[in-house]
């Protein structure tokens, strides 16, 4: 059967990468932009898994299984942060906990 | 093939910018949720059988709940909704810019790579004994290190949850 | 004779200019009369070498006389061969002779009366300073023997004009006067140098022997333009139609500023300049016309708005403008020497009006208003006869000054073939009688003292002789021209042999004479009858002809036409650009900058404050530059030409 051509999931891949990278830089909210990371995190597996298929070497996957375990501590200490430092404020906007004034 | 690759595509990216332009968080974990399907589809079209699993129980059965879990914290008498106009000024429009430009660029980069793709692989390519094999041989070492990093999450989470009233 | 022994020409430009520097240095260190005597002195000098100097050229046969003027060279001031060539020479052929007589002369004089009528002033010593500027710049120039030398002296009169009328600088309307005379006289200039680069276009020079003696290489036409341009700048510095607003106000500055400046020199430069450039007025029938025809108009124009003024001053400058215009219509029809001998004795007897107004005016403290005067011939009678023979000379009385000139010009009018314009003076001469008379009547009699203040007698020596010395020139300056002897053209003869029309003046016309005559007495009768006999005869005209009065009192409204026309626009667009222009645009450019600095030093800022979506957006757009930047380097020749 027909198979996409590397390029394609290569074109996808990037495409949710920057997709991601912009809601990280354009949203406030500490969460989505946790999300956001996964989104990146994700395009990258995408990338690593396309090329895997394209190499027919499982190198690619076993990368993929540990950026998925990687990310997942990852989202887990970074949601303890975001807990630790939002837990008493009253906004949720990473803007203000700049604590370097202008 | 091709048509559910474009399906996929299309809820794939459909997801993601609904990710990032919710305004409520929970619906941004919901679209999550689909994207993190859409993409173990994704892995199925891959021949990573063993992946797409994973991703749904680590990525949309773990880390998500997580998610859910953090935002019903700290939304119990907070409203963790942006409100106002940023401080920054100047940073949406470069950042898409740059996003734009970056994309462009790989785009371009790819488009070489543009063949019909069709090759036979071996049908037991993904499976869960290959990528067993795999990862308890070639990549032992990797294996083990990811293991001590999820310790040291674990522990590092724990030590952050008891700790004192941190003020900023 | 034989040898003679020649004066030191450039003294007499000298003496006044170190007069000048001198009071405006030293003056305020010393006493007061040092600057005065200084002044006064300085001007003297010129005057008696420029007699000297007039003795020698006068002796010489007529051809040595025109040899004699171009030798005096005294060093280059632009010297750019073949573009630009021009000397410091000056010029002393009769016809500058003639005014230099007049300028050091009747300058002297006026100097000497000043010492006196000005003593209560503060600013006695700049009065000087500048009086002594104003004879520098006139002398040169009517001793320049080019154009643009001509043209620095012109502007320097200019100038000297605007800082005396301005004399009483915390008095508005002296500014304001002051400025305004300024403004016109520019206009003037910006037109002689028109006319200064046309001459070079088509000549290559300046310099009127060499713009002379090429005229014959170009058509008429650019010959009427160059006159036209010229007499744009005499029309500016002698007050004629229509630059004319500026001469009345003028009389803001003090006595004798408006005797020496506005009466007997400065406003006569512009009939020097076209007696001088006569070469080029006698190929240029086209300007030479509108020279004699706005000559005649102006005449006749000031003399209706001089019959209702009721300031002497200003009767006494509009009567000034109608006589330059005598003049100008002299010149502009050929009759050189006829202008010339008017403006002679009309400096004569001008400044003897103006210096007797300026006593009576003193002795009242400065009451110029003539309707607050009368009886005085009584009480001042020193001023009185003085200023009877003057106007007895302007009204043209036989045998005084004013006869004689102004007959030579009616009858070279009729002579040349301008009947039109000999009509036209004729009326102006009537009414000059009138005027003058009804002036006259005004001031020293009809009844009683109208006035406010006390006359007092305090006239020095200073003031008195000046005036008496110029009522003796006026009663016997005419007589230069006597049937069948002419003085005065012989006297221009060497400035004129070139000239169209030939310039002698002694044959008389006598029933064109007599019957101007009894003119003028006509006018004196009618004054008389209206002014010195009490009636009801002005108040029938006053109401019968009220929007006739109202018309000549406003000068025609030239002065309201001119504001609207360009004052008010130009102080439209001047407050539109201070206010909006200045503040918003040119105040705004600067602000704009310093907003984007500012600006940007906020943005700037964002990335030092430790907000995380700077460090992430530095990262991201690093990362698409390095991307461009592979992409560039390692495909750019190759992919960028691929379709």
């Amino acid at each position: 059967m027909p198979h996409v051509p590397l390029a394609g999931y290569l074109a996808l891949a990037s495409a949710l990468f920057v997709i991601g990278a912009i809601g990280f830089l354009v949203r406030r909210n500490p969460l989505t932009m946790l999300m956001s990371i996964e989104l990146m995190w994700n395009a990258g597996n995408l990338a690593f898994a396309a090329f895997a298929r394209s190499f027919e070497d499982m190198s690619g996957q076993i990368f993929v299984f540990i950026v998925i375990t990687v990310a997942a501590a990852e989202a887990a200490i970074a949601l303890a942060i975001v807990v630790m430092v939002f837990r008493h404020r009253a906004d949720v906007d990473v803007d203000e906990i700049s604590i370097m004034r202008g | 093939m091709i048509v559910l690759f474009w399906i996929c595509a299309f809820v794939l990216l459909i997801t993601g910018l609904a990710v990032i332009a919710s305004r409520q968080p929970v619906h941004s974990v919901v679209s999550l949720i689909v994207n993190f399907s859409a993409l173990a589809v994704l892995f199925l079209t891959l021949s990573a059988e063993f992946l797409a699993m994973m991703q749904i129980i680590i990525y949309a059965g773990a880390i998500l709940v997580l998610f859910l879990f953090v935002i019903a914290l700290l939304t119990i008498g907070n409203q963790p909704v942006e409100t106002g106009r940023g401080k920054l000024a100047f940073q949406a429009v470069p950042a898409v810019a740059a996003g734009a430009v970056a994309l462009g660029t790989i785009w371009y980069g790819v488009r070489v790579a543009w063949s019909s793709g069709a090759q036979r692989i071996s049908p037991d390519f993904g499976s869960v004994s290959l990528f067993g094999s795999a990862l308890l041989t070639t990549h032992v070492f990797a294996f083990e290190v990811t293991a001590f990093v999820l310790l040291v999450a674990i522990v590092g989470v724990v030590l952050m949850a008891a700790r004192k009233e941190v003020r900023f | 004779m034989g040898h003679h022994i020649v004066p030191p020409i450039p003294l007499i430009l000298f003496f006044p200019l170190i007069g000048a520097v001198t009071i405006a240095l030293f003056g305020p260190f010393v006493d007061r009369r040092a600057s005065a005597f200084v002044g006064t002195a300085s001007v003297f000098l010129s005057f008696v070498i420029t007699v000297w100097l007039a003795i020698v050229v006068w002796q010489l046969p007529i051809d040595q006389q025109a040899a004699f003027a171009h030798s005096r060279f005294l060093g280059y001031w632009v010297d750019i061969p073949p573009y630009l060539v021009i000397s410091f020479r000056l010029l002393v052929d009769p016809l500058s002779i003639v005014w230099m007589l007049v300028v050091t002369g009747v300058g002297f004089l006026i100097h000497l009366y000043s010492v006196g009528y000005m003593a209560p002033d503060k600013n006695y010593r700049t009065f000087f300073a500048y009086m002594n500027l104003f004879v520098v710049a006139m002398l040169l120039l009517v001793m320049a023997d080019n154009f643009l030398w001509l043209l620095v002296g012109w502007a320097g009169v200019g100038l000297a004009s605007y800082l005396l009328i301005g004399f009483y600088y915390d008095r508005r309307t002296a500014v304001l006067a002051a400025r305004k005379a300024l403004i016109m006289n520019v206009i003037g200039d910006v037109g002689i140098l028109i006319a200064i680069f046309l001459m070079y276009a088509h000549f290559g020079s300046v310099a009127y022997q060499t713009v002379f003696a090429s005229l014959g290489r170009v058509p008429a036409g650019s010959l009427d333009w160059i006159g036209v341009w010229l007499f744009v700048g005499a029309v500016a510095k002698s007050a004629q139609l229509p630059l004319q607003t500026w001469l009345p106000d003028a009389m803001e500055g003090p006595t004798p500023v408006s005797a020496l400046i506005h009466a007997a020199t400065m406003v006569t430069a512009g009939v020097y300049l076209v007696a001088r450039a006569h070469p080029i007025y006698d190929r240029a029938p086209v300007a030479a016309e509108i020279v004699a025809v706005v000559g005649g108009l102006t005449a006749l124009f000031a003399a209706t708005i001089g019959t209702v003024q009721y300031d002497i001053k200003r009767v006494l400058a509009y009567s000034t403008m109608s006589q330059i215009g005598y003049m100008m219509l002299a010149v502009g029809i050929g009759a050189y020497a006829a202008g010339a001998f008017h403006f002679v004795t009309h400096a004569f007897f001008k400044a003897l009006l103006f210096m007797a107004a300026g006593i009576v005016i003193h002795n009242l403290s400065g009451e110029q208003d003539i309707r607050k005067m009368g009886g005085l011939a009584k009480r001042m009678p020193f001023a009185y006869w003085t200023f009877l023979a003057g106007t007895l000379a302007i009204a043209g009385i036989f045998p005084f000054a004013g006869f004689f000139s102004k007959d030579a010009i009616l009858d070279q009018a009729l002579q040349l073939h301008h009947p039109w314009l000999q009509a036209a003076g004729t009326i102006a001469a009537f009414l000059t009688a009138f005027y003058m008379f009804r002036l006259l009547y005004l001031t020293f009699f009809t009844g009683s003292y109208r006035g406010d203040h006390e006359p007092h007698h305090d006239s020095s020596w200073t003031m008195t002789w000046p005036v008496a010395i110029l009522a003796v020139l006026a009663l016997i300056g005419g007589w230069l021209v006597l049937p069948g002897r002419d003085l005065m053209s012989s006297a221009l003869a060497a400035s004129f042999v070139d000239a169209r029309f030939g310039q002698f003046l002694g044959e008389f016309n006598w029933p064109l004479s007599i019957s101007t005559l009894l003119l003028a007495i006509a006018g004196i009768v009618l004054a008389y009858a209206l002014y010195q006999v009490p009636s009801g005869a002005r108040d029938w005209l006053r109401t019968r002809f009220s929007p006739v009065r109202d018309l000549l009192m406003n000068a025609y409204y030239f002065d309201v036409i001119y504001h609207y026309a360009f004052e008010a626009p130009t102080y439209a667009l001047a407050d539109f650009f201070s206010r909006y222009f200045e503040g918003e645009v040119v105040g705004g450019i600067p602000r704009a900058f310093a907003g984007l600095a500012t600006w940007f030093a906020g943005v700037s800022g964002g990335w030092e404050a430790g907000y995380l979506r700077r460090y992430g957006l530095s990262i991201v757009v690093g990362v698409a530059l390095v991307l461009v930047l592979y992409l560039f380097l390692t495909h750019a020749p190759a992919t960028l030409g691929r379709p």
